[in-house]
């Protein structure tokens, strides 16, 4: 029979993780709160501008645009992988560096020469535990990232892709569904693939022209994907953290439950002894 | 006839409503929509935009950057910046770039 001392114990120590369970629990729900704020707040912009950059896009304009161009095939490619600063969110991080080392592994399969961008702590020190080389290694970005974020992290990958060097770019983050649901994808970010009914833009006065105003709108475009993204899977995070701390919590209550009734019965159990010792011993002396 | 105008900035829609007229700081000067305007998407510069609300009042924001679309008396606004006060430092793409098209 365990000793009831060592149960209690232990049950003190199960309270104190559930209580910090707990504690990061809610800290998750009002961080997802302003974080599903964001993403909301995001989409109609994002909605906007790949209607009108689709609206415009047409292929006469990918042979004069470095930014629209196609490569006939993909000599190298990068990819840009979002996760979490931070732990404790179930498999949220597991499955982003699952998703992003897969692709790797097909690219690379395929013989295509890959470079690697990681925004997110737990996934830098994943590769770099795996001896993988990352070109970019940010862990700066907070739970809520800033267009600025978002620039200084896509801006130098643009612009190689612009200059040639490399021929496509993955974007590996979690879609935010909801809070319960925030499975990792991939996508295309470049080449500009932006699937708009491409009306004709003779329908339109263009000014000063559809070239120019592609020339501004698509790095625009481009910085918000990853903006979006950014905000998307910074909600992910808190929803994945929640359900996690939430399942935590509840385990500890299960497990509390357990050992109460346990305590309880060893601590009867002694007493029941006590009784009969002192029964048997006074037994004797009649 | 009134325009439905919306003004979206990255981070939040700013303005949604009827508005009778609206001036905007397009990349060339400023200009002025009315109902029935022709289909039209022209890049913005910087500066402020003005919206007449059909009753009499009027909106004003700074904008900055961005692209402007009209369409069946459906004006969208798409700007890196919006407030109420000129942003400290233009977003990089708010360049007046005349010289541009001059070339």
């Amino acid at each position: 029979m365990a000793g009831a001392r060592e149960v209690k114990r232990r049950i003190k120590s199960v309270e104190n993780t559930r209580q910090i369970t707990r504690t990061m629990e809610l800290v998750a729900t009002s961080k997802l709160k302003r974080a599903t704020d964001r993403v909301h707040a995001a989409r109609p912009y994002a909605d906007a501008l790949q209607e009108i950059v689709g609206g415009l896009y047409s292929g006469e304009f990918s042979e004069k645009y470095p930014i629209l161009r196609k490569p006939d095939h993909e000599r190298r490619a990068a990819i840009l992988l979002l996760t979490a600063n931070r732990g404790l969110a179930g498999a949220f991080n597991a499955n982003l560096i699952k998703h992003a080392k897969n692709l790797l592994e097909e690219l690379r399969g395929k013989g295509v020469e890959t470079e690697l961008h990681v925004a997110g702590k737990k996934g830098i020190v994943y590769f770099r535990f795996r001896g993988e080389e990352m070109l970019t290694e940010r862990m700066d970005i907070g739970d809520y990232p800033s267009i600025e974020d978002a620039e200084s992290v896509v801006g130098p990958i643009r612009d190689s892709f612009e200059d040639g060097d490399i021929d496509a770019v993955y974007l590996v983050s979690s879609e935010f569904r909801s809070a319960m649901s925030t499975p990792p994808r991939t996508f295309e970010l470049l080449p500009v693939n932006p699937d708009g009914e491409a009306a004709s833009s003779d329908a339109y006065i263009l000014s000063p022209s559809g070239d120019m105003i592609l020339d501004r709108l698509l790095p625009a475009y481009i910085r918000n994907t990853v903006y979006t993204a950014m905000v998307e899977n910074a909600a992910a995070e808190q929803g994945a953290r929640r359900t996690a701390m939430k399942s935590a919590t509840d385990n500890a209550g299960d497990m509390l439950e357990y050992l109460t009734r346990t305590y309880n019965r060893a601590r009867q159990a002694q007493i029941t002894q006590e009784i009969a010792e002192i029964v048997g011993g006074a037994a004797r002396l009649e | 006839m009134a325009l439905d105008v919306r003004v979206i900035s990255p981070d939040r829609v700013v303005f949604e409503g009827e508005v009778s007229s609206l001036v905007a700081p397009a990349w060339d000067g400023r200009l002025g929509i009315l109902s029935g305007h022709a289909p039209m998407v022209t890049l913005l510069g910087a500066g402020e935009l003005n919206l007449d609300r059909p009753g009499g009042d009027s909106d004003s924001f700074y904008v900055a950057a961005g692209v402007l679309k009209v369409e069946r008396d459906a004006v969208t606004v798409l700007t890196e910046y919006a407030g109420n006060e000129p942003p400290d430092e233009l977003p990089p793409d708010a360049m007046v770039f005349a010289e541009d098209v001059i070339e």
